[in-house]
């Protein structure tokens, strides 16, 4: 390309010469020298057109042209800074959004995980067909376990525990609360992380009774042993028992089960095995494929005694599909996250409305303009060209304001998000998001320059540069229409976040069952061999609670496996004793209680009795159950004195309390039935297993504020047992709070996404009805001195805005028919078409329209009718 | 060019410069004015060359790759542009030919339709 070019002076060279022949030959035929190169010159014609004519062949014409149109366009948007300024804001608080909102999209849904071959990573779901349909992703028991452990050879297996918990760490002479992880052997072997130093569990240390070690991650071994390499073999104190250090993470590893350390899941069939206690991961093996995997997993699996899948479901088919590990891992947060990528490309929508209007009132005050460019000869394809170069530079402009935005919106948004809320890789600006912005920028441009550039292909230049006013009046219904457009977005927008905000509303003023305020809560880990005797566990629970009471300003202390706002235990197999329900197994959650729990916390007992000190070890076994269990498995009977599990005796009925959901998810809190039973009843081996998956909660109800309530706390605990860490302080307003992140995280994005909208509609109208009141100035004078109040004036002005917006009301209404229909699975509490939710819609809406109205009209009083005249 | 001026000389067709361009070329390289007398001559005088049209198009045939350029010394000694047929102009010049015999050949049968009979 380059090679070709020829240079202009070249060309000079070439034709020079040729006159120099031509006027020699014509020389030879007799001429003067200046008579013959004068003819010679008038034979060529015009030089300075060949030369130009060779400029124009060139090929990097169409450079010089975008050159000279940047550098008007340039110069056109410095002549307007309002306009521009308007115009990157509102692009860069678009793009902005969208580009944060895609910056999770991609990290969630696009990017791949950060392990070697993570399409070779899976998990496994199962599809119930049925009476009762499902498709999910199942926790597996132990039974299911080793089939696919043994069975499955298509497949490296492991399993891991469902969540990490809290327990103590000795190191030294200091005691740590730490979150342990369980994971089987292969569990890293499945993510190809390899230990920087010391090496993963080996099968012997993952079966039932193997050797107990563990494995740190690097920031705990950095933050309690200083790095220290020698730390393999060594054993640490864990749980009050010995485990020997076998390895470190590498720094930055990232584990689908995150904590500070990892101990060998030892899964069976036995003990937790009985249930589904194991979250699986799976990665193919070399050679094999999927649909190999699955297979295998479906044989091995149909043959299992015990189908729980299958219970309680006549005529049910299960079967079993791999999915990548990726999917399995987002698949709750996939639909909040494409809902909130379709509320930024709403946002995106009306950004583009409002400029869209904007660019066509501007094209069209340009009519002079332009119509003199086109009269001195330049083609529509040349105005076309600059009008959207105009816009590229505009829309350039805000991609690279809205990168900005985009990352510090970014970094509110994963300050909002609950931690290890993502899962794997960080969230960055990488490739992908940029050329996103990029694309988005683009879209933006085509999408509000259209407009304008169509009109332009309508000029009349007579007509146009004849008139001394800028032509525009009939431009207002289109402008009306892209108001009415972005209104109904809008709407849609406010509607949603307005049925969020309610859900919320109606889950936090939820009746909870007790009185959360003035109580403080400990936890701490008894998941320790010094509390696998059920004594020194009693003993531990009187002492210190005895101390906690002592506490001036204490009114009751009492100690709980679960707390209300918390997923409690979920027990099965409650066998009902007496009764028409006799012989009925159910499931409740299961929570032990001390004596002044429901004192401490304020749950009503209805009937019966609460439970006292003497309910100890050797006297009869006592239960206390909540209304909901009465309901669903006594129909309301009376409950008092009836049996479970043959020896149990119910003693009391109590309030229901609101708790995550843990047996029938319906809705972050909810009222699940439940049954409390003594501490002191509870056998060792029954606590051992608790104790592994729960951390019980010391609690105290205080009758007013108390200086220093949790050092205090604190030493109670240390007196009964130096050796036991709290995990932390939480008020009963902390767990609310942190049972409803999920929500509080949505109802924040979509309101400020919501706000954001509603103010980009503000302008619009804003814009439309300021600009009306600046056209119509002349006519408005006119109006007044023929005797029209400002009052008419300014409603008559204002009217367009009002009536376009009105229709956007409507027409957004009945968009919200349909759109949030969608929404009904998170909304709690509430219906789709909620009377206030709407009601607050519309008010919203009329009130951001009057203002947007009202204030560009205020001028009108400033209209000086006989000034205005004058000037015509 | 008084002497020449005593009689009328056709304008050159539309596109058909190019054409006689290749052609003349066939001979040998040539510069702009060369090419621009061969013409004239060849047609007897009955064709007149716009000297300020030659040049643009040349340097178009140049930019298709039908004839190539280089400087040379014309045989007067002096400095030009010397343009010569490469193999994808003589090809051209093969087509173009053709056509353009076609089209002369329909055309004189439109205007002088007995002499086909």
């Amino acid at each position: 390309m380059f090679r070709d070019k020829r240079k202009a002076s070249d060309f000079s060279a070439e034709i020079e010469a040729h006159i120099q022949h031509e006027s020699e030959r014509l020389q030879e035929q007799g001429l003067g020298e200046k008579e013959a190169r004068a003819a010679a010159r008038r034979s060529f014609g015009n030089v300075m057109q060949a030369e130009e004519h060779l400029y124009e062949s060139g090929r990097w014409l169409w450079w010089d042209h975008l050159r000279q149109d940047l550098r008007f366009g340039l110069r056109m948007l410095g002549r307007n800074p309002g306009f521009t300024v308007t115009v990157v804001l509102t692009l860069a608080l678009s793009i902005g959004a969208n580009t944060a909102i895609f910056s999770i999209v991609n990290t969630l849904l696009l990017k791949s995980l950060p392990y070697s071959h993570p399409e070779r990573m899976g998990t496994i779901y199962t599809r119930v067909t049925g009476p009762v349909g499902s498709d999910e992703r199942h926790h597996l028991n132990g039974e299911q376990w080793e089939l696919l452990r043994d069975n499955v050879p298509a497949l490296i297996s492991a399993v891991s525990g469902i969540r990490a918990s809290g327990v103590n760490l000795e190191a030294g002479s200091r005691v740590q609360y730490v979150h342990a992880g369980r994971i089987s052997a292969h569990y890293l072997d499945v993510l190809a992380i390899h230990p920087i130093i010391g090496r993963n569990f080996s099968d012997a240390e993952d079966r039932p009774h193997g050797p107990k070690t563990a494995i740190l991650n690097y920031s705990l071994w950095r933050n309690a042993w200083g790095a220290n390499p020698n730390i393999l073999g060594q054993a640490v104190l864990l749980k009050g028992e010995p485990y020997a250090v076998i390895g470190v993470l590498p720094e930055g590893a990232i584990i689908p089960l995150n904590a500070d350390l990892y101990t060998a899941l030892q899964p069976s069939r036995q003990g937790e095995g009985t249930g589904t206690n194991f979250e699986a991961i799976t990665r193919l093996r070399d050679g094999a494929t999927w649909q190999e995997a699955d297979a295998e997993i479906n044989r091995a699996w149909s043959l299992r005694t015990h189908r729980y899948e299958l219970e309680k479901n006549p005529g049910a088919h299960a079967m079993y599909y791999s999915v990548s590990l990726q999917k399995g891992e987002t698949a709750t947060l996939r639909p909040q996250v494409l809902t909130l990528m379709l509320a930024a490309g709403f946002i995106l929508l009306i950004a583009c409305a409002n400029l869209a209007g904007l660019t066509l009132v501007r094209v069209l005050r340009r009519t002079p303009e332009i119509a003199t460019r086109l009269a001195l000869g330049a083609s529509r394809w040349q105005i076309q060209k600059q009008l959207w170069v105009e816009n590229l530079l505009l829309a350039f402009a805000g991609g690279i304001a809205g990168i900005a935005v985009g990352l510090v919106a970014l970094r509110g948004l994963l300050l909002l998000l609950p931690e290890h809320f993502l899962p794997g890789a960080d969230v960055s600006l990488d490739g992908r998001v940029l050329a996103f912005t990029l694309f988005v920028s683009l879209l933006t441009s085509a999408l509000f320059g259209m407009l304008p550039a169509l009109t332009t292909r309508e000029f009349d230049l007579r007509s146009t540069i004849g008139s001394r006013h800028s032509t525009g009046g009939d431009r207002l219904r289109l402008r009306q229409a892209l108001i009415m457009t972005e209104v109904a977005l809008t709407v849609v927008l406010l509607a949603a976040s307005g049925l969020l905000v309610r859900t919320l509303i109606h889950l936090q003023t939820l009746p909870p069952g007790f009185n959360p305020t003035g109580v403080m809560t400990a936890r701490a880990s008894l998941d320790n061999v010094r509390y696998h005797d059920a004594s020194a566990f009693r003993k531990l629970l009187n002492k210190s609670l005895a101390t906690m009471r002592e506490i001036p300003g204490v009114q009751y202390a009492a100690v709980g496996l679960s707390l209300p706002y918390e997923r409690a235990l979920n027990a099965g197999g409650i066998a009902i004793s007496d009764g028409k329900e006799a012989g009925q197994k159910v499931m409740a959650d299961e929570v032990y209680t001390t004596p002044d729990y429901f004192a401490a916390l304020q749950i009503p007992v209805l009937t019966g009795r609460s439970f006292t000190e003497a309910d100890g070890p050797d006297t009869q076994r006592v239960a206390i159950v909540n209304q909901m269990f009465v309901r669903k498995f006594f129909h309301d009977a009376n409950a008092v004195g009836r049996y479970l599990d043959k020896d149990t005796m119910i003693v009391g009925v109590v309030e229901n309390v609101a708790m995550a959901p843990g047996i029938d998810p319906v809705a972050p809190l909810t009222s699940e039935e439940t049954m409390y039973v003594p501490p002191a009843q509870m056998e060792a081996r029954q606590l051992s297993l608790l104790h592994v998956w729960f951390q019980p909660s010391w609690i105290v109800r205080t009758s007013g504020p108390v200086e220093g309530l949790t050092a205090q706390m604190q030493r109670a605990l240390a007196s009964a047992d130096p050796n036991l860490p709290c995990s932390g302080f939480y008020s009963m307003r902390d767990l609310l709070a942190k049972t409803l992140a999920t929500q509080r995280v949505e109802v924040a994005l979509l309101s400020a996404m919501t706000a954001l909208a509603l103010l980009l509609s503000a302008v619009g109208i804003f814009a439309l009805i300021a600009n009306i009141v600046a056209q119509k100035t002349r006519e408005i004078g006119i109006r007044l001195a023929l005797g029209s109040t400002i009052r008419q004036a300014m409603i008559h002005t204002g009217a367009p805005g009002v009536r376009a917006s009105a229709l956007g009301l409507i027409l957004g209404l009945i968009l919200c028919t349909g759109a949030l229909r969608a929404m009904h699975s998170v909304l709690y509490g509430i219906g789709v078409y909620d009377v206030p939710a709407l009601a607050t819609v519309v008010l919203t809406l009329g009130l951001v329209t009057l203002l947007a109205t009202i204030l560009p009209t205020l001028k009108i009083a400033k209209i000086d009718p006989a000034k205005t005249l004058r000037e015509e | 060019m008084s002497t020449q001026e005593t009689r009328e000389r056709l304008e050159l067709l539309q596109g058909t410069l190019d054409l006689l361009i290749l052609r003349t070329l066939i001979f040998g390289s040539q510069h702009g004015q060369g090419i621009a007398r061969a013409i004239q001559q060849t047609s007897e005088e009955e064709l007149l060359v716009e000297h300020g049209a030659l040049y643009p198009a040349l340097q178009r045939l140049e930019e298709r790759g039908w004839i190539s350029a280089k400087w040379g010394t014309s045989a007067n000694n002096r400095k030009a542009r010397f343009y010569s047929l490469t193999a994808a102009g003589r090809k051209q010049l093969v087509k173009e030919t053709a056509k353009w015999k076609r089209l002369a050949a329909a055309i004189g049968r439109i205007l002088d339709p007995a002499k086909e009979g």
